[in-house]
């Protein structure tokens, strides 16, 4: 039902049409790997290509925004360039739109939910918070125009790190198995089946070259599959140092030898880091380390540049 | 003296703070092997999901017991520590059990470690992986005799709730709803509690319209059967909160050079600060180090053929090293009177022994690094 349909642009990002199609990209790896330019990133060539594109962060110091050089967007939905959308999802307002949705009248909102009492007792539900959040951005993928066409045609989640976004995607799973039927039940098993389905859900693997982010992404591709049922459609290779020197750039100066060594060592980790990714039977996706001043809307151009250029 | 030498000489509690891949394991780790190379018998202990410090250690596998490295380990990476080195992972579900097995009244133990709330809250979910490595950073210091605990934390977002955990456990068991909950039932002596009866309310029906019925009779009967376990949570978290504020605890901040991320870790800097923590050092991992003016005028000799490649090279570890260097500025401004303690960008991971007894001469001061003029 909810795939249906980005038939209104024949193909978006040329270099990998595992993710051309696809309604719900999920952008996670390491902390620190480069997760939010990534997203940044194919926010904005999605939005380029013609499709409304909301990008999600959740509950996080927000960053999406400023790499593109807009002020911070805070919790609600904002239009930050032509087609493109941001928000920096947080628990207290999903929390409050989420009942806003099952309740139906704000009054009743307002003299259950911001009752001190009943604020305090809703925190211990175990993962009500992640199951709002969660709720919230998938709640924006069925959302219509008045003219019948998506609010949204692509969602893409700037999802928190490693073990976090395992407990996060368990969450769904978790409360079908933990709550009994009910309203939140009913919602879990949905998000749970959106979440698995891969004709809507393409998951973006992100790493480094470097010896510890590839070890977590490759125990990332596992876990997710195996806790989560989520299969990830593509690993983005982050900082990809190239072999530059050879065996015929032997210099006689010590210092420069040692340069052409230290550069050389850099990059045959960025090989050997791509050769163990690709074990995981997924396309790699390399993006070469950048050089400039900051991480900013220049470096997010330049990173989507990789995503929308010819094969 | 170098600062992190200096906390470890007053303190028998270290952690390590920061957000996601800075490093944080690897020092956590260099700073405990480094102390026990030098005599002070050390315990370095993780809480972080990612299984990063086995990799460090280069072993293959740690759990919840505290792991020695072997002699033999140390030999073939040419060490010879002084006094024992131990590691250890934190399995979560395995501490809440003992933590239920040891507190609960027997007649509740069975009754708790069945109930739905119990099982979910203590194997993944959010917020009580925290309050569980406070739990066992209080066991391990009140029932063990290391001279060192090196304790790593999980990123920013958590490190704060890491923090906040005994309060948080306090605001649960001390908060007006777990008595609006369990007062008519423990005032009628009854074991189910019937929400349902508390008035028939408008609210517990609202709420229940959200959650289902039964999950707020299963919360409810969790909140009872751990209800008398209450006093001994409260005293523990005192003292958990206590220890975090000690004397003889002190906090490492380690953060990557990169300015943009460095907000993360100035917040953070703040917030212990504010919460009277003691930080002794911010550590600045994988610094790029400057390029020798040196070198410029040696590539200038090369043939030109060869030229381009290691000009290019050289403006690349330039603009590296000067980026850096705006960082460490910033980070010097705005942490005042916290020292930093620099560590170099190394060419391969610090993933064994070896590497992690390099990097602590950086931490221990036997080295100091230069850092480049920022520039532009």
């Amino acid at each position: 039902m909810l795939r249906s349909t980005l038939h209104h642009v024949n193909v978006t990002f040329a270099v990998v049409e595992e993710l051309s199609d696809k309604r719900l990209l999920v952008v996670t790896g390491k902390g620190g790997v480069g997760k939010s330019t990534l997203a940044a990133a194919l926010a904005l060539q999605s939005a380029r290509e013609g499709l409304r594109t909301l990008v999600c962060e959740v509950n996080a110091k927000e960053r999406i925004s400023l790499l593109l050089g807009r002020p911070e967007v805070g919790p609600e939905v904002t239009a930050i360039d032509e087609n493109l959308w941001a928000v920096n999802v947080r628990p207290q307002e999903a929390m409050r739109e989420y009942a806003l949705m099952m309740l139906k009248f704000e009054s009743i909102y307002s003299a259950v939910f911001e009752n001190r009492v009943v604020r305090y007792f809703l925190r211990f539900i175990p993962s009500l918070q992640e199951l709002v959040l969660l709720g919230k951005i998938l709640f924006h993928l069925k959302e219509k125009r008045p003219d019948g066409r998506w609010r949204f045609d692509r969602i893409i989640i700037d999802a928190p790190a490693t073990g976090h976004a395992i407990t996060f995607f368990s969450v769904p799973q978790v409360i079908v198995d933990t709550v009994p039927p009910g309203a939140m039940a009913t919602d879990a098993t949905w998000m749970r089946d959106l979440l698995i389905d891969p004709k809507t859900t393409a998951v973006v693997l992100v790493s480094l070259p470097e010896e510890l982010p590839v070890n977590e992404t490759i125990e990332l591709h596992a876990a997710l599959l195996s806790k989560v049922k989520m299969q990830s459609s593509l690993v983005v290779l982050n900082g990809f140092i190239p072999l530059r020197f050879d065996a015929s750039d032997a210099p006689e100066s010590e210092g420069l030898k040692e340069i052409a060594r230290h550069h050389t060592a850099r990059a045959n980790l960025s090989v050997a880091s791509l050769e163990r990714l690709k074990t995981l039977g997924l396309r790699v996706v390399t993006v070469p380390r950048l050089f400039v001043p900051e991480f900013s809307r220049q470096a997010v151009e330049q990173v989507a540049a990789y995503f929308g250029g010819k094969k | 003296m170098n600062p992190i030498r200096a906390a470890l000489a007053s303190s028998d509690v270290l952690i390590t703070v920061g957000s996601g891949g800075v490093g944080k394991t690897t020092v956590a780790a260099a700073i405990a092997l480094r102390a026990s190379m030098e005599g002070q018998g050390s315990l370095v202990c993780t809480i972080d999901p990612a299984r990063r410090l086995a990799n460090s250690l280069g072993l293959q596998a740690l759990g919840n017991a505290e792991m020695e490295i072997s002699k033999e380990t140390f030999a073939e990476a040419g060490l010879a520590p002084r006094a024992s080195m131990r590691a250890m992972m934190l399995d979560m579900k395995r501490t809440w059990d003992e933590l239920i097995e040891r507190r609960a009244p027997p007649d509740k133990r069975e009754k708790i470690l069945n109930n739905r709330f119990y099982q979910s809250l203590s194997s993944a979910l959010a917020g009580s992986q925290e309050y569980v490595a406070m739990e066992k950073l209080w066991e391990l210091r009140t029932q063990r005799d290391y001279p060192l605990i090196v304790l790593d934390t999980p990123p920013t977002a958590h490190a704060l709730d890491f923090l906040d955990a005994p309060n948080r456990i306090l605001d649960f068991l001390d908060n007006d709803a777990s008595k609006w909950l369990l007062t008519p039932a423990l005032a009628a002596g009854k074991f189910g509690l019937k929400l349902f009866n508390l008035g028939g309310s408008y609210v517990a029906k609202t709420i229940a319209r959200f959650t289902g019925t039964e999950t707020l009779q299963q919360l409810a009967d969790f909140m009872l059967n751990i209800s008398g376990m209450n006093e001994g949570f409260k005293e523990r978290a005192h003292q958990t909160r206590a220890l975090l504020e000690a004397e003889t605890t002190s906090f490492v901040l380690v953060t990557g050079p990169m300015p943009e991320r460095l907000d993360e870790a100035i917040y953070f800097h703040t917030l212990l600060q504010q919460n009277k923590m003691r930080v002794a050092a911010i550590v600045v991992n994988r610094v790029h180090t400057p390029v020798a003016d040196s070198l410029w005028e040696e590539v200038a000799r090369l043939p030109p053929s060869a030229q381009p490649k290691f000009d290019q090279t050289l403006k690349e570890n330039d603009h590296l090293a000067r980026q850096d260097a705006r960082g460490i500025a910033k980070l010097r401004e705005a942490c005042g009177s916290t020292p930093l303690v620099l560590v170099p960008r190394f060419d391969l991971d610090v993933h064994d022994l070896k590497g992690l007894y390099e990097t602590s001469h950086w931490l221990w001061g036997d080295r100091r690094l230069e850092v480049a003029a920022p520039g532009q």
